[in-house]
C-alpha cells in the first residue's frame, strides 16, 4: 500500500500506533532501532496542520545521523551516546511540516562509515529475510524497518552506496537524489562532498512523494541547489517505450553468480519487450578498479576533519583527564570503534603535507576523470543500469571476500559512481537469488530525477515486486 | 657587528559585521560570555557553514584600499588542529586562494616614502576566547566564528619605528573603511610580529621569533626594540636565536618565551567541501569600488588643499572620529584653520574618544560653525568664543547664547565713534605716544574701548575708527 492509500484507509492514531508497536516487536529480531521517540507531542501538533499534507500523520524513521531537537542522536557511535540534539535538521523540519510523525532513530554504521551496519554502537542489524545475514549498510536500520513493514518511509544517507545497497538486500526502493537536491544541514556527516540524504520506501511512488517533500534550496547548506523541485509523484507514467537504458557491461561481466545474471538478463528482455532501448555501455575498466581506493581516500580525508568536532568538551561522552588535551584523547579513544580509528588514520595520512599531492589530490583528480567517464556514457542513454549487488545479503561471518577481485572492486562497489558525480541513483527490487532479494540500480544525469523515477516505476511495474513486507517472527 | 633588522607583520582584524562569518549568530560586542552562539559556532554535529556576504564585502573593501589583486572566485580551506578554543577541530580559512594578494601601502619614514608590500589578505573565522584562572580554563565561545581578515606583510620592514608606522597606517585605513573598530586593546586588531636579524649586506634571513599579543601601537615599538636587543646580545655572544613564539612584558620591558616551535604542526590544509566556490559578480565589485569611503591619504590632501598645514592635517586624520567631526564643521565655515585649531584643542579636551565615535554629545556642528565664523570675522573675541563654546557644548544655539551672555556685537558706527572720541579725550598721552611711533599705545586704546563696551565693540570697525580718530588728532 502506498502512502497516499495508507492515509486514506487508516486513521492517524491507528497507523502511528501500529508503527510504534511494530518497531518494538521487531526490535529483538532486527536490532534496528537506536532510540524510540514518543509521538505524543507531534500528534498534538498535527492538529494545527492541514489534513491534505502529503505525510499527514504518516509514521517515519530517521537514520540516527539526523538531528531532531530534544531527541537523542548518537550517529550510532559511542562518543555521542548521550547527545541530545539542540536543533532540527532541515529535513526534520520539512518532514514535520509535511505532517510526518517521527517515531524513532534507526541504527547505522557509525557516522555512516561502513557497508555492513556491523559497526553500529548498538550492534549489528539483522536482515528480515534471513536473520543470520546482515542488513547491509550504512543505513541498515532504516532499510530493515521499511522492509519489515514498521514504517512506509525511512530516511537514509548514502556516501558510497549506503542507501542503494541495503535497499537491494531488503527488497525495497532506495533513492539517492542529485547532490544538492536535499539539504544536508543537520545531518551528521561522513564525507561532505560525497554525502547524500535519501529515502527508503516500498514502492517508487512513495520515493517520488518523499523526494517532493524533502527537496529544495536551503540557505543553511551552501551546496544545496536552486534547481526547481518537480512534482515527481505526479509525473510517473511507467512507460518504457523508447527509453534508452545503458547496461554497465563491466559490472555484469564481473558478476559470477549465474542466478543474479539470469535475473538481470531476464529483466532486460522484459524491458525490451516493453519498448525500452537496451544498449551496452562500457566504463573505463582501469578507472573502475580505482573506484574503491579513490573513494576511501576522499571519504576518509573529509571524515577525519568532519569528526574533529567530537572532542567531548562541549557535548558527547567525556572521559575526564588531567588536562583538556588529555580529556580529548581519552574521550576519542573510548568513543570510537576500531574501524573508525582505522579510517581516521587513513584519512589523516592522505592529508599530510608530504602525502597530500600524491594521495588526496591525486584521488580528487581521479574522481574528476571518473565523472568525465560517467558523463560520456550518459550522453547516449537516459539511465545506466546494473544489478545493485552480485548476490543477496552476506552472512555475518562471511569472510570469504577477495578484496582485490573484480567482483568485489567493481560489482560490489561501482555504485559510488553516483556519489563521485552527485548524479541521482535508485535501487528497486529485481528478483530473488537463492531465496534472497537482489535489486537493480539505475543512475541518471544530474537533476533528472523525474526521468529516473519514471524508468524505475516502469521496472517496478515489470517485476511486480512492489509493496513487499517481510514479516518478522521470532 | 652591524645587524639589519628584518620584520614581517601579520595582522588579524575582526570585521564589523552583525553576524558571524559562517553562522547567523550575532557578533558579540562585550556581551555576556556564551550568549552569542548557536549550534554552528559550537561545532555541533551536522552543522554546515553559510558564508556571510557582508564579511566578503568588507574584505573586498580592505583589498581595494590596500591595493591588492582580488581573486573573484572565493574559496575556503580547512586548517586542521585540535585545541579547546576551536570547536570544529578545524578553522575555515583561505589557505590556497586568498581573496587578496600582492598589495602594498606606503608609509612615511625619515628617508622618505617607503613601499611596504602586502603578501596576502585572507578571510577566516576567529576562535573562542580562553581565560585561565589557576588550574581552570574558562571558554567564551562568543568570539568563535567572528569574521576576521588576516593581512600578511612581506618582510619589508626594517625598524621598530617603521613597524609601528605600518601598523598605525594600516589600522587607520581599515578604520576609515569602517570595516573594523580596530581596537588593539580590546583585541579586535591583533598583531604578530616576525623579527630576525642579519648581518648588514647579507641576503639570507636570520632565525626569526614571533611576538604575539601586542595590545597597543606603542608596545609594538617597545617590544621590537627589546627583542632586537635580546637577539643582538645572543648573536654577539655567539649564541643562537631559537625559533619561538614570545610575548612582550610591559613591566620587565622584555620579551618572554611562550612556546618553542618544535617541528611545526602539519595543519593538513584541504579545500572546504561544504562551501562551493562563489564567483563574485563584477557589478557588485564595481559598486563596492565606486562607493569606497574616503581614505586617510585622500583626506589629508583635501585638508591641505583647503589650507591646513601638513601638521594639522596629519593630526586630524590620525583620529577618524575627530576628523569626521571636523568635516561636519567645515560644511558651514571656511575658516578651516580656526576650525582645525578648535578641533585639536577644545573638542579633544571636552569629548572622550568614545563620545566622538558614538557622536554622543549635544553640541551642534552648525552652531559651532557660526561661532567660528564670528571669530574669523573678528565679530567676537577669543575670550568671548570660549564663553560661548561652554554654552554650545550644552546644545544651545549660537545666537541665543550670544544674546543671553549679553555679548551682542556693537557695530553701529555712530555709537562706536562716540566711544572712540571719549577714550581719545581721556588719553591725550597715548595719542602723543602713538604719533611718536609707540605701537603699544594703539593696543592700549583698543583695550580701553573694549573695556568700555564690555567687549562688545566690533573689533574690526572699532580699529578702523580708532585709526581715523588718531589721524585727525595728529599734532
Amino acid at each position: 500500500m502506498d502512502i497516499k492509500s495508507l492515509i486514506k484507509s487508516t486513521s492517524v492514531e491507528k497507523r502511528v500506533e501500529d508503527a510504534v508497536n511494530r518497531s518494538h516487536s521487531v526490535q529483538n529480531a532486527l536490532n534496528a532501532m537506536v532510540s524510540f521517540i514518543d509521538p505524543k507531542d507531534q500528534l498534538e501538533a498535527l492538529g494545527q496542520l492541514s489534513k491534505n499534507l502529503p505525510f499527514y500523520g504518516v509514521p517515519v524513521i530517521l537514520k540516527d545521523l539526523v538531528n531532531m531537537k530534544d531527541t537523542r542522536t548518537t550517529g550510532s557511535s559511542g562518543i555521542l551516546d548521550n547527545y541530545i540534539s539542540p536543533y532540527d535538521a532541515t529535513i526534520t523540519k520539512k518532514l514535520k511540516e509535511a505532517g510526518a510523525i517521527i517515531i524513532g532513530k534507526s541504527s547505522c554504521d557509525t557516522f555512516g562509515m561502513g557497508g555492513t551496519n556491523m559497526t553500529a554502537w548498538t550492534g549489528p542489524v539483522h536482515n528480515p529475510y534471513d536473520l543470520s545475514r546482515m542488513s547491509g549498510g550504512s543505513s541498515g536500520g532504516s532499510a530493515v524497518l521499511v522492509a519489515s513493514g514498521v514504517v512506509p518511509m525511512a530516511i537514509g544517507t548514502d556516501t558510497g552506496d549506503s542507501i542503494r545497497k541495503p535497499a537491494s538486500f531488503n527488497n525495497i526502493v532506495g533513492l539517492k537524489p542529485t547532490y544538492g537536491r536535499i539539504s544536508r544541514y543537520g545531518v551528521i556527516p561522513y564525507a561532505s562532498s560525497l554525502d547524500h540524504v535519501g529515502v527508503f520506501t516500498r514502492n517508487v511512488k512513495d520515493a517520488a512523494l518523499s523526494l517532493e517533500v524533502l527537496s529544495g534550496r536551503d540557505d543553511k547548506d551552501m551546496t544545496s541547489s536552486f534547481h526547481p523541485v518537480e512534482k515527481y509523484s505526479e509525473l510517473l507514467t511507467g512507460s518504457l517505450m523508447g527509453k534508452k537504458i545503458g547496461i554497465i557491461q563491466n559490472v555484469v561481466d564481473s558478476i559470477k553468480n549465474p542466478e543474479t545474471l539470469n535475473q538481470f538478463n531476464d529483466l532486460c528482455h522484459k524491458l525490451e519487450e516493453k519498448g525500452a532501448d537496451i544498449k551496452l555501455i562500457h566504463l573505463n575498466e582501469d578507472l573502475m578498479h580505482a573506484f574503491l581506493p579513490t573513494y576511501y581516500i576522499i571519504a576518509n580525508a573529509e571524515a577525519t576533519a568532519n569528526h574533529s568536532n567530537l572532542d567531548s568538551l562541549r557535548f558527547g561522552v567525556l572521559k575526564e583527564g588531567k588536562t583538556m588535551d588529555e580529556s580529548m584523547i581519552l574521550s576519542r579513544t573510548a568513543g570510537f570503534g576500531k574501524l573508525l580509528k582505522k579510517r581516521f588514520v587513513i584519512g589523516s595520512y592522505a592529508l599530510f603535507t608530504e602525502n597530500q599531492e600524491e594521495v588526496f589530490r591525486k584521488a580528487q583528480k581521479v574522481r574528476r576523470l571518473i565523472v568525465e567517464d560517467i558523463k560520456r556514457v550518459l550522453d547516449d542513454v537516459d539511465v545506466i543500469m546494473a544489478p545493485a549487488s552480485s548476490q543477496g545479503a552476506p552472512k555475518f561471518d562471511d569472510a570469504a571476500t577477495d578484496l582485490l577481485s573484480s567482483e568485489y572492486l567493481i560489482a560490489e562497489n561501482y555504485m559510488a559512481l553516483a556519489n563521485f558525480s552527485g548524479y541521482p541513483s535508485i535501487t528497486v527490487p529485481m528478483g530473488y537469488v537463492e531465496g534472497l532479494p537482489v535489486g537493480v540500480n539505475l543512475t541518471a544525469y544530474a537533476f533528472e530525477e523525474t526521468k529516473l523515477l519514471d524508468i524505475a516505476y516502469g521496472i517496478e511495474c515489470t517485476t511486480g515486486i512492489v509493496d513487499i513486507i517481510k514479516e518478522v517472527t521470532q | 657587528m652591524n645587524y639589519e633588522i628584518v620584520i614581517g607583520i601579520e595582522i588579524h582584524c575582526e570585521l564589523k559585521t552583525k553576524t558571524k562569518m559562517f553562522s547567523s549568530a550575532p557578533v558579540s560586542v562585550n556581551m555576556q560570555p556564551n550568549t552569542c552562539v548557536n549550534e554552528i559556532d559550537l561545532g555541533h554535529p551536522g552543522t554546515l557553514p553559510s558564508l556571510n556576504k557582508e564579511a566578503v564585502r568588507l574584505s573586498l573593501m580592505a583589498c581595494m584600499a590596500l591595493n591588492c589583486e582580488i581573486d573573484p572566485l572565493i574559496k575556503f580551506d580547512r586548517k586542521n588542529y585540535y585545541y579547546s578554543d576551536l570547536p570544529k577541530g578545524f578553522q575555515i580559512t583561505q589557505q590556497f586562494y586568498p581573496i587578496g594578494k600582492n598589495g602594498y601601502i606606503d608609509i612615511p619614514t625619515d628617508n622618505g616614502i617607503k613601499h611596504i608590500r602586502i603578501n596576502r589578505l585572507h578571510m577566516e573565522e576567529d576562535t573562542a576566547k580562553q581565560y585561565h584562572s589557576g588550574d581552570e580554563t574558562w571558554i567564551d565561545f562568543n568570539r568563535a566564528g567572528t569574521p576576521l581578515v588576516e593581512i600578511v606583510s612581506e618582510a619589508d620592514i626594517r625598524s621598530a619605528h617603521e613597524a609601528m608606522i605600518y601598523v598605525e597606517k594600516l589600522r587607520n585605513i581599515l578604520v576609515y573603511l569602517d570595516v573594523t573598530d580596530g581596537k588593539m586593546e580590546e583585541g579586535s586588531l591583533r598583531c604578530d610580529i616576525n623579527i630576525s636579524l642579519r648581518e648588514v649586506g647579507t641576503e639570507a634571513f636570520g632565525v626569526k621569533t614571533e611576538i604575539k599579543n601586542l595590545n597597543s601601537i606603542s608596545n609594538i615599538e617597545k617590544a621590537i626594540q627589546a627583542e632586537v636587543i635580546r637577539q643582538t646580545e645572543l648573536l654577539e655572544s655567539n649564541q643562537v636565536v631559537e625559533q619561538a613564539t614570545r610575548r612582550y612584558d610591559d613591566v620587565q620591558k622584555t620579551t618572554i618565551l611562550m612556546r618553542k616551535k618544535e617541528g611545526s604542526i602539519d595543519y593538513k590544509y584541504f579545500p572546504e567541501p561544504n562551501i562551493t566556490p562563489v564567483l563574485i559578480d563584477s557589478e557588485w565589485l564595481k559598486s563596492i569600488r565606486d562607493n569606497l569611503p574616503e581614505l586617510p591619504n585622500h583626506r589629508e590632501k583635501r585638508y591641505m588643499d583647503a589650507g591646513l598645514n601638513a601638521y594639522d592635517a596629519g593630526q586630524l586624520i590620525q583620529n577618524k572620529a575627530l576628523s569626521d567631526f571636523f568635516d561636519q564643521l567645515i560644511k558651514d565655515t571656511s575658516y578651516v584653520k580656526l576650525a582645525a585649531n578648535w578641533c585639536l584643542s577644545d573638542i579633544l579636551a571636552n569629548f572622550s574618544q568614545k563620545q566622538l565615535l558614538d557622536k554622543s554629545y549635544d553640541l551642534k556642528y552648525t552652531e559651532m560653525a557660526q561661532m567660528i565664523n564670528a571669530l574669523g570675522k573678528q565679530e567676537i573675541s577669543s575670550k568671548q568664543a570660549k564663553d560661548i563654546f561652554v554654552e554650545l557644548l550644552k546644545g544651545k544655539d549660537y545666537h541665543l547664547t550670544v544674546k543671553s551672555l549679553n555679548i551682542e556685537q556693537v557695530s553701529d558706527h555712530s555709537v562706536l565713534e562716540k566711544m572712540v572720541e571719549e577714550i581719545l579725550n581721556e588719553n591725550e598721552q597715548s595719542i602723543l605716544d602713538y604719533h611718536n611711533g609707540k605701537d603699544r599705545a594703539l593696543g592700549f586704546l583698543m583695550g580701553q574701548i573694549m573695556k568700555k563696551s564690555k567687549g562688545q565693540a566690533n573689533p574690526v570697525i572699532t580699529n578702523q575708527l580708532l585709526l581715523d580718530g588718531l589721524m585727525k588728532r595728529k599734532p
